[in-house]
Parts: C-alpha cells; structure tokens; sequence
C-alpha cells in the first residue's frame, strides 16, 4: 500500500512541477512560436491574470468565472499592447526584449503604487486526499488536466482552425502570406492577445497557489523562460510539452532532496547544458524525429 | 601617436578639437568640484560615476557587438560579495582591499567565462542570451536572500540574507585609505580610464569586429573569425567592468544587499544605456551620471513613481529615440558645424 | 602529373527533414580551374556551397581542402585555410562603409595573405572600382558594385578557392562581363573558382567545366560544349525530366 502512495506521490510531484512549468511558459510559448518575440512582460501579465482573479474571487465571483474573465481583459490589454507599442518591433529581436522589459516594469512597479505591496489571496480550491501516508490537493490534479487540455486545445486550433492556418502561414512566411491575402496584421494582433490571455489565465490559475503581490510576475520569470529555452524556436508546442517534462524530471528529485532553490539552481544548469548539446532546443530534436517517422 | 589616432577614431562620440576642449572642460569641472562641492555632494557624485564601467560595459556588449544582457548586475554583486568576504576577513593587513578588489575582479571573470562558455560555444539564437543572464540574475539574488543564516558565515563575515552584508572595508593602499574625497577621486581617474580604454578598444580591429559580428554574425565568422571566441571576449570584459563597479560600490557604500542584484537595480542599466545611445561610449557615460543623479533626486525626494518613470522613460526612448536621447543631441545640425559628413554608421538593428 | 583538387567531397549527403537537399555528391575541382555548378531552382547548389564552407553540417560523406579532411571543421577554421564564400543573398555589411567592410575583411596577422593573394586582392580592387569610395556606406553602392564589394571582401583573406553563388544575379549584360573579365583575371594569378550561375552566357565566358546538379545529385559534368548539347540537361531545366 505505502509503496503504491509513495509511487504515486512521486508521480504527483512530477506532474505539479511539470504543470507548474507549461503553465508558467504557454503564453510565452505562443507568442515566441508565432511572433518571434519573447514577451519579458509576460510574469507581469500573469501578476495581471492574478490580480483580476483574486479581486472578483473575493467580490464572490465563482474561481472558474474569475478565471474566464482573467483571460478576456488580459487578452484585451495584449491587444492595446500589440498596437499601441510592440508592432513595431517586430524584426528587431532585442529591440522587443528591451521595450517589453520597459513594460514590465512599468506594470509592476505600477501595481505596487496603486495596490500596495500586498493583497490577501483565495484558498485553494477543492480539499485534499490522502493515500497511505502521502497527501495530495485536488487542486493541483485538477491543474495537472488543465494544462494538458490547454495544450490540447492549442494544438486543435493551430491545426483545424482557420486562424490556426493562417497564422500557421504567417508564421513561416510572413511575406508571402501577406501576399495571399492573409492579414498578417491581425494574425500578430491576435496572436498576442492570445498569448496575454493564456497568460492572464494562467496567472489566474495558479493564483490560489502562490502570494499575490505586484513583483509575484518574477517567479514565474526563471521557470518560464528556462522552459522555452530548453524547448527551442523548432515547434514551440512540441517544445514545451517536452521541456516541460524533462524540466520536471530534473527538478522534481533534486528539489525533493535539495530543496526549492537548488531545484530551481538544477533547472538553470539544464538549461545551459541543453544549450550546449543541441543548441536548438529540444523541440528541434523532437520535430525531427516525428518527421523522420512520417517520412518512413 | 597610434594610441592617439585610436583615440580618436570614428566609433565614438566627438573627434573635433571644440570637442575635445569641451571635454577637457568637463574633466577639469569634474576634478576641481571639491572646490565648489561638499565632501557630502561629493560622495553622492562618486555613486553615479561608479555606475559608469557597468554601463561601458554593457555598451560593448550590446551596442557593438549586440549581444544583450540584462544580468550585468550579477557580476556587479559578485564583485562586491567576494570584496566582502575577501578583504572582510583580511581585516589585518593593510593589502586586504587590493587582494579583495583582485579577487572580485578575477571571480567575475571566472563566472563570465563559464557562462559566456556554455552560452557562445552553443551558438544560441539571439534571444537566448538576455534570457538567461535574467535568470542567473535572479538565480543569485534568490540565492543570496537565503543566506541570512549563520551557517552562510565565510571566516569573519556574515553573509547576511536580506539583510545583506555590513561593514565593508573601504579601499587602501598602504595605509591611504580611500575615502570622501580621497575616494571620489578615484573612482572619477577610474572610470575615465575605463572611458578611454574602452573608446580605444572600440576604435581597434577588435572594436571593428564587434561590429561585424553585430551586423552579421556568418559573414563574420565566413570571413574566417572565431565569433564565438569574440563574443565571450567582450562578455568577460563586460562582467569585469560591472564587477569593477561592484567594487567601487561597496568601497562607497561599505555594504551590499541581495537587492542591488533584483529585478530593479537589473533593469537600470538597460535604461542608460538606451538612453544614452548603445553605440555610443560617451553617450552612455553621460546619461549614466545624468540618469543616476535624477534616479536619486526623485527617491530622495521620497517620490515613489521613481521605478515607473525610469521604465515610462525606457519605453519613451525605445519608440522615438531608438538610437538614444544623448546621441540624438549630439547629431542635431548645430548652427556652428560645418561638416556633413554622415556621423559614422549607424546600427539599425536595434 | 595527376594534380590535387583544389576542394573535393566524397558522398556527401544532407537532409533538411524529409527533404534530401544533398544526396551522394561527389565532386572534385583542380587547382586552378574555373567551375560551374549549374542546376534549376532548389537543386542543392547553395546547399552544397554551405556544406563545403561549414555552414550546415553534413549528414554523411567527407570534404576534403586541398587534400585536407575539413568535414568536421567550424566554418571560420575552413576559411583560414584557404576558402573564401559569397553568399546568394549579398551579405557584405550594409551599414558600414567600404572601408570598414574591407578592413574587416583583412584579418590581422594571417599567414595566409601571402604576396600572390595580396596581389590578386589589390588588382580585384582596382578592377571592381573601389579604391576610390572609401567612406560610402555599403548600402549606397549600386547593386552590381555590391556583389563586387563581397568577393573583394573574400579575396581579402587570402584564399586559394573561392565559392560564389550567384554573384552575378540582378546584373545588366555589360556589368556580368565585366565581373567575368575580372573572374578571369583572378584565375589567370591562381585562384580556384567555383561559381553557381543561372546565366548560361556568362558560364560560356568562363567555365572550364560544368557540373548539372538535380535534385540533389550531380546530374552531370563536363565541358560547356558537352553539357549544352546534352539533351537531358535542356529537359531538366525546362523541367522534363
Ligand atoms: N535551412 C533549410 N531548411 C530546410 N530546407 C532547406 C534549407 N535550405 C535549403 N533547403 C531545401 O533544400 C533544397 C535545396 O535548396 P538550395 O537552396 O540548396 O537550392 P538551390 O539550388 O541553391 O536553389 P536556388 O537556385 O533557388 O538558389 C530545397 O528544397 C530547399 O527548400
Ligand atoms: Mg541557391
């Protein structure tokens, strides 16, 4: 019995820290995958996703509705984001990394005038069971099929979507999806609302699981990005589900006997390590290998 | 003479003789403010010098040779922990500041090069580097805010946790030891060595291929450069300008806290460099000092909107000045300047 | 006397995903010939240019330098020992001016840049005209000028074989005669040439010999007059075959 609870404790762990990874990283992922932009307001977007949460969680709206509305105003204040300041940035990679960093900033620093530095935050939903000796939150089962369906649901839209299509051929030629009559410039536009929103949601979801405070966007900033790092440019999606796995399979051993930070320490070390073995990412790695199986 | 020829060369800012006069003006206003400055007013000008072979740094490593970091002020707090702990314990001898200063420099070497290592020699995408220079950043404050404990006791120095450390000795040499005016100038005869050490390097064939790499990295390395090799070159050389400031600064300041390595203190010099002009050296010095000084009237003013007008002014900067506020100054057609010539080659990259 | 080829590669393969941009390719080119690689769009050829120059590496087979194994080597080893390449897509530095361009170009303490090198670099300066613009930003030569600009760019490293794709793509018939002259030129004092071009005109002008690449793989090599009468070689392009 106690074998079977510490099995599944482990497995448990594994799942958290990998969910906890591709949450943290998918609204990032979209939009280095679609955009080529890497999004350094994206912890301040999920504090955003948050912050909404918690406010009309307290006001009594039910979590899931709070998380619904997370997404729609984050979405919407990617969208102004989008037009007003990153569109024209695009080609120019650091020139993005440097303005979206100046938001980021803004947002925090902001947020910490306008709300102080701290907030009460929601319980977390849903008890706990136990197995054996071994505990686990429903919450956290629940936010393991969360993030597989989100992947999921992603992975359908950008294949049996028309936008999914389009921003499929925006993507890979932007010019001459251009040409074909696809608006490239709404594709960005909605792209990184989409990206904003996953990342609102997100922040909204894990918001009964962390302290929510103006600068709370900056631990999500290491797992976030080590995770699109180690996934690549290759296929993001792909990517992510990968490095998110792999991640949780260095950090959850060696946080389990080192603690958090060294965890966190590992997860960096991965990252380097990775860079320097296939320097594409591991999303390159797998795309090869899918295709080298449909190709036989 | 050839070190003059450089000296002068196209990579920077200035090569007229009006401006070398206005330069020698400032430098001598900036010697003689003893005469017309509280040792008090003195001391905080030594703060925002300080800052300036960190933002140099980062000029290099970002305007010439485009590769952006956001993790300068790691090295910058290594430097200054290592001074900490190495002339702290070295309390006795009148050389444990020179050693403490040694070490801090060589251990920012260390942690660049092994680093820039495993970063260049992967030829990552762009966008990698600044990733990861963020998260060591944050990595090591996290690190250094769980120190607090007296377990993260190093010989006779405490580590310190949020706290951050105390009682760091001031710089001395024999038994001069650097201090109110006595330390300003010598971090203002550092940093304008830095400065035109920096200008010559640029100037140089290593200036040049900085350049080409930032224009180009395959043409470069096709023409049969190790871009790999320059690349962690000037990122070693960055890591040790900011550790170089980092020693400056706890010399000044006589503590350090994990904080000067967070988000914040990590985003500030993004901003001057921006502001000043990237490719620029002398246009980075200056805003460093002007954007320094601003920093610190508005929070001694106790305005809290300090952090969110330095960012408004990065976005601001970053929309309409993509080449920088200073360098936009020095290009306007001033009534007095006669030559046309195209100032020299601009990085549209961004 | 049988000579050393000057660059050659044995079964040298690549594979981009499904796609084989590179299958088998073995090709040898002597020291001191002029080549052709010709082919129709997509055939491999500035594949096979990246393969030899260490921009991609090979999924299988050698490159051998001048009797030299240079198939594991980074790009910038393989040009110190003698390669030079321009690229499709002109690749001088655009923002920077002449000078800087070709002082960036001539590396410093190379042993390579010996008098004979030294002397073709000069005399390519010179004939493409740009000694006179020193301080013009790159961007504002002429397009012809430009793709003249790299190959000097090349030259300046003192090499022995030089790769150009294309160089003569977007010019006017004078200005591919002209670059065709200079080619010859350089030849005549001992440089290998191996050159990509669509212009069958210009590869009359020039080549020694001829190598058809096809989907990959070399369809076929020999003399000009060999490969124009072939009657496959028409089809390929007109896209029979
Ligand atoms: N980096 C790459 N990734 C994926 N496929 C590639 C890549 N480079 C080339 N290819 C593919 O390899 C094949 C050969 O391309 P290559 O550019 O070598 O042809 P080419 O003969 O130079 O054509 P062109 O005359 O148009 O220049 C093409 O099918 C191309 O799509
Ligand atoms: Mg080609």
């Amino acid at each position: 019995m106690d074998t079977l609870g510490l099995l599944a404790s482990i497995l448990y762990q594994f799942g958290t820290n990998a969910a906890f990874l591709l949450l943290a990283a998918i609204g990032l992922v979209v939009i280095l995958g679609m955009m080529n932009i890497i999004n350094l307001a994206h912890g301040e977007l999920m504090m955003m996703g948050a912050y909404i949460a918690t406010i009309v969680t307290h006001r009594g709206i039910p979590f899931p509705l709070a998380v619904l509305l997370a997404f729609l105003l984050v979405a919407m204040f990617g969208a102004a984001l989008e037009r007003v300041i990153i569109r024209r940035f695009y080609g120019h990679e650091l020139g993005a990394l440097v303005v979206t960093w100046g938001i980021s900033l803004i947002m925090g620093q902001g947020t910490l005038l306008f709300f102080g530095p701290f907030m009460p935050s929601i319980g977390i939903p849903g008890g706990s069971f136990s197995l054996g000796a071994y505990s686990f939150a429903t919450y956290w089962i629940v936010l393991i099929g969360v993030s597989a369906i989100l992947i999921a649901a992603l992975w359908w839209i950008y294949q049996n979507t028309r936008f999914g299509l389009m921003a499929r051929a925006t993507m890979q030629k932007a010019a001459m999806a251009e040409a074909l009559g696809v608006n490239t410039d709404r594709v960005y536009m909605l792209t990184f609302a989409l990206g904003s929103g996953l990342a609102g949601a997100c922040g909204a979801l894990l918001a009964p699981t962390v302290s929510i405070s103006p600068l709370m966007g900056q631990q999500f900033v290491a797992p976030a990005f080590i995770t699109v790092v180690v996934g690549g440019a290759a296929n993001v999606l792909l990517g992510a589900i990968g490095s998110s796995l792999l991640l949780s399979a260095v950090k959850t051993p060696v946080g389990l006997l080192f603690g958090a930070f060294i965890g966190t320490v590992a997860l960096l070390l991965t990252a380097l390590i990775i860079i320097r073995l296939m320097p594409n990412g591991v999303s390159f790695y797998l795309q090869r290998f899918t295709e080298r199986r449909v190709g036989a | 003479m050839r070190l003059l020829h450089l000296v002068n060369g196209g990579e920077d800012l200035g090569r007229s003789r009006w401006f070398w006069i206005g330069f020698a003006a400032v430098i001598l206003a900036l010697v003689a403010l003893p005469l017309y400055q509280t040792e008090f007013e003195a001391s905080n000008a030594s703060y925002y010098l300080l800052n300036i072979p960190l933002a140099l740094g980062l000029s290099m490593l970002w305007g010439y040779c485009g590769i952006l970091s956001f993790g300068q002020v790691a090295y910058f707090g290594i430097a200054g922990y290592a001074y900490g702990v190495i002339a702290g314990n070295l309390t006795e001898t009148s050389w444990g500041p020179l050693v403490g200063s040694v070490g801090g420099l060589l251990l920012c070497a260390a942690v660049g090069a092994i680093f820039g290592y495993f970063v260049f020699f992967g030829r990552v995408q762009g966008w990698i580097v600044p990733i990861l220079t963020l998260v060591f950043t944050l990595l090591l404050e996290t690190f250094l805010g769980q120190t607090a404990g007296y377990q993260w006791r190093i010989g006779a120095v405490q580590l310190g946790g949020y706290n951050g450390m105390t009682g760091i000795p001031p710089f001395q040499i024999g038994n001069f030891i650097f201090q109110g005016y006595a330390f300003y100038f010598f971090a203002l005869s550092l940093t304008v060595a830095v400065y035109f050490i920096s200008r010559i390097l640029m100037n140089a064939h290593f200036g040049k291929i900085m350049i080409a790499i930032r224009e180009d990295v395959l043409r470069t390395e096709t023409l049969g450069y190790d871009v790999r090799f320059y690349q962690l070159g000037v990122f070693v050389l960055a890591a040790m300008l900011a550790g170089l400031s980092g020693l400056l600064y706890v010399q000044w300041g006589n503590y350090i806290t994990p904080s000067q390595v967070g988000l914040l203190p990590a985003a500030l010099p993004v901003i001057w460099v921006a502001v000043g002009g990237r490719n620029r050296l002398l246009a980075v010095a200056i805003a460093t000092y002007l954007l320094n000084w601003i920093n610190y009237t508005l929070s001694e003013a106790g305005n809290q909107y300090a952090p969110v007008i330095m960012g408004a002014l990065l976005l601001l900067v970053m929309l309409f000045f993509p080449r920088g506020i200073i360098v936009a100054i020095a290009e306007l057609r001033w009534p007095w300047r006669r030559d046309v010539t195209p100032v020299s080659v601009q990085d549209r990259s961004a | 006397m049988k000579m050393q080829p000057a660059i050659s590669t044995v079964n040298l393969t690549k594979r981009f995903g499904g796609v084989i941009a590179t299958d088998g390719v073995d090709l040898s080119v002597s020291s001191g010939e002029i080549r052709c690689i010709i082919g129709p769009n997509g055939a491999g050829k500035s594949t096979l240019f990246a393969l030899l120059c260490g921009i991609h590496a090979p999924d299988g087979g050698e490159i051998l330098l001048g009797g030299r194994d240079v198939t594991r080597l980074p790009a910038f080893r393989r040009v110190r020992l003698g390669l030079g390449l321009t690229f499709q897509t002109n690749r001088a530095y655009h923002n920077l001016t002449i000078a800087q361009n070709l002082e960036i170009a001539r590396r410093r303490n190379s042993a390579r840049v010996d008098s004979d090198a030294l002397r073709r670099y000069q005399h390519a300066i010179g004939l493409f005209e740009l000694d006179q613009l020193t301080d013009l930003p790159a961007r504002a030569l002429p397009h012809h000028q430009l793709q003249w600009l790299e190959i000097a760019m090349v030259l300046a490293g003192g090499p022995d074989v030089i790769l150009l794709d294309e160089p003569t793509a977007g010019m006017s018939p004078e200005e591919t005669m002209q670059t065709a002259s200079v080619l010859r030129t350089l030849n005549g004092m001992g440089l290998t040439i191996v050159v990509v071009e669509h212009d069958i005109a210009f590869v009359r002008e020039i080549a020694h010999r001829v190598t058809v690449l096809h989907e990959g793989r070399i369809f076929a090599e020999g003399s000009v007059a060999e490969i124009t009468a072939h009657e496959d070689v028409r089809n390929i392009y007109l896209g029979r075959a």
